[in-house]
């Protein structure tokens, strides 16, 4: 047995141990912030109270709506083709909502205090919505993700009944989901006199909710790529084809909702007129919604392994961007006040997120997580040059 | 939740043109509260030095929480540490504060502040010297302030003041009254000699965020309700139309090798 353990840890590629050390510097430095309060580990400041971290989890919760928006269109709408692709999808958005309220504890003031969230709730607050699905949703991922953890243990009797419960599990998770994923915009909805009008709206929550399911849905179809230049093993072509097919139909209805709202509130000039400001909205509009609704509007791009994943990339880009945007670059300056991340801010983000790739590499390794996927015979199709396999999966997860 | 239409009982109003920028209501609000003088509960706003030599001039306020009728803080704080009490007074719950510093953000005034170097900060705000309120005193900085800028009493009278002093001293005043309509109206109210934005002061609209963040958190259970049952719908619906097309299959199926036995 311990001959077997020494042979897996000499077998596991040199890379998880950099990655390994990566994570624990950045949760000491997360321990050394709690030790020593905000002030002395990051930037932070009175016009500033968020930063990075708010941005990063805004972020990452935007992509992994993959979770949710695969797990509506396979158990809800019927989508059968799609099976295959919701273990590693849930995993990977079991660990993005995992590492956001990992993240969402270090961020906490009085951390110490934290469970006051749930015992003393204010409902009408946006963040304690936010808190308390995400809290939830994370459950629900777990639940989803349980059969491949129990599949091949002696608790693989509880199986059928986990079954069982699936769709019902299913229908509040995508619930929570949508409610989430709209709130993390509510938030934002009381900041009017903070945020610029280029973002600021009160339809935050519908742009968050609708940008989340491209983003969500480009994130199967890169990650679908990527697992099948990593473990030769995918969707097919066609799958994905039929899943980026929503994509423009998503893309477009949103530049009609964004352009719609400052056409009505008449702040059609600040495009032009805001600076900055103007620039950073065409950037995110142009990289993550026109590009690549656009592109996926060819058939030839849909159905192929390589520029959809181009295109999908665009669109998560265009999401994390706008994220940042709103919760960070768009946000006015007061009191003279400005904010560059503290050398800690990143490391503990970065700590955390090399931790998400291990452990997804780990229970990839040892869990039936690719199983159910089209494995693909690496002698009969031509072997893509793959010297990157483990960054790529970064920002795959 | 508050009554978000009654007046506050009490209120501040702050006299821009007596302020002579000593800051003894800084340091009266720093002993008071315990709280270091870089991080009180008020400070100084200023419009900077104005006008040609040798006719400059320089006016400032004393400048604090503003006590809304409507207040973003106590609709955005996620645990509930920041309420509105009985008297309209914005009070702070240290025990139940998480320090996610919302209600930083949610402030149209900019106000609550963040003890950053402390290892369990807390948020720093007035209160209006519950304590001193409570024995009958006025607010450390309105007791202490040496030109009676800072005027503290019950807030219909400090409306009545503040329109009373405007309309007797016309050319000494703007005709504004901030605090009246700002954010739904405050229980601070401030008259000056130059206008507010000269004076660096926010430029708040007359309803509270309060209002437009309500507006969708109350929509929320709803919109679950609804969402629930309807993906269920949608679910048995799909379902039904596949098992029903599946069943049209095989009873073709079975006609057909029904009518090819026959024709055997």
């Amino acid at each position: 047995m311990l001959r077997k353990i020494i042979n897996e840890i000499y077998n596991i590629p040199k890379l998880f141990y950099v990655l390994a050390i990566i994570t624990v510097f950045g949760l000491s430095v997360g321990v050394y912030r709690l030790y020593m309060g905000l002030g002395a580990t990051t930037n932070l400041n009175k016009a500033f109270p968020w930063g990075l971290w708010i941005s990063f989890d805004l972020a990452m919760v935007a992509l992994s709506a993959g979770a949710y928006t695969l797990a509506a269109l396979v158990y809800i709408f019927h989508f059968e083709d799609l099976h295959a692709a919701t273990r590693p999808t849930v995993l990977a958005g079991f660990l993005g909502y995992s590492s956001v309220l990992l993240i969402l504890f270090f961020d906490l003031g009085r951390w110490d205090h934290f469970y006051n969230v749930f015992f003393h709730p204010n409902f009408s607050s946006a963040l304690l919505e936010v808190s308390w699905c995400i809290a939830a949703y994370s459950l629900i991922l777990l639940y989803e993700f349980s059969p491949a953890a129990l599949e091949k243990t002696r608790w693989n009797w509880l199986l059928p009944a986990i079954k069982k419960y699936t769709v019902p599990i299913v229908i509040a998770g995508v619930t929570l989901s949508t409610m989430h994923q709209s709130s993390l915009g509510t938030l934002y909805v009381i900041m009017s006199p903070r945020l610029h009008a280029l973002w600021y709206s009160m339809l935050l929550p519908v742009f968050f909710l609708v940008s989340s399911y491209a983003s969500g849905l480009s994130l199967v179809i890169a990650g679908s790529t990527i697992s099948y230049w990593l473990f030769r093993r995918s969707l097919k072509t066609k799958t994905i084809g039929k899943l980026a097919w929503f994509l423009p139909w998503i893309l477009s209805f949103y530049l009609v909702l964004k352009f719609g709202e400052l056409l009505i509130t008449g702040e059609v000039n600040l495009l032009f007129t805001s600076g900055f400001y103007s620039f950073l909205f065409w950037l995110e509009i142009i990289i993550g919604a026109v590009i690549p609704s656009l592109m996926f509007a060819f058939k030839q791009i849909r159905f192929s392994r390589v520029t959809s994943m181009i295109g999908a990339f665009l669109v998560m880009g265009g999401a994390v961007l706008n994220r940042f945007d709103v919760t960070w670059f768009a946000i006015k300056p007061v009191l003279e006040q400005t904010y560059t991340p503290h050398w800690m801010e990143i490391a503990l983000l970065v700590g955390i997120s090399s931790g998400v790739v291990v452990v997804y590499s780990l229970i990839a390794r040892y869990f039936p997580v690719y199983e159910e996927t089209i494995a693909y015979d690496i002698s009969t199709k031509p072997l893509r040059t793959s010297n990157k396999p483990a960054e790529v999966s970064a920002s795959g997860d | 939740m508050s009554d978000h239409s009654n007046n506050p009982s009490y209120g501040f109003l702050i006299d821009a043109s007596l302020c002579i920028d000593c800051r003894s209501c800084m340091v009266a609000c720093s002993v008071e509260n315990n709280v270091p003088n870089d991080s009180t509960r008020i400070w100084i706003k200023d419009t900077g030095i104005t006008g040609k030599f040798p006719n400059l001039k320089r006016y400032t306020a004393p400048y604090h929480c503003m006590h809304c009728k409507d207040p973003s803080c106590v609709s955005a704080c996620t645990v509930g540490a920041l309420q509105r009490n009985e008297d309209g007074i914005i009070t702070y719950d240290k025990d139940l504060c998480i320090g996610c510093r919302y209600c930083m953000y949610a402030c149209p005034f900019e106000v609550p502040n963040y003890q950053w170097d402390k290892r369990f900060p807390l948020v720093i705000k007035c209160d209006m010297c519950l304590e001193r309120l409570e024995e009958g005193q006025q607010p450390a900085c309105a007791a202490t302030c040496p030109t009676g800028a800072i005027k503290f009493g019950k807030y219909e009278d400090m409306l009545v003041k503040a329109h009373q002093l405007i309309n007797d001293n016309p050319h000494k005043y703007v005709p504004h009254v901030y605090g009246e309509q700002e954010n739904g109206g405050t229980a601070t109210l401030y008259i000056s000699p130059v206008s507010f934005e000269e004076l660096d002061f926010p430029i708040a609209g007359t309803t509270s965020p309060a209002y437009s963040n309500r507006l969708v958190t109350e929509g929320t259970p709803t919109v679950a309700g609804v969402m629930l049952v309807g993906l269920t719908g949608i679910y048995l619906t799909i379902k039904h139309v596949i098992e029903e097309s599946e069943q049209e299959k095989i009873e073709l199926k079975n006609n057909n090798s029904q009518t090819a036995e026959e024709k055997e």
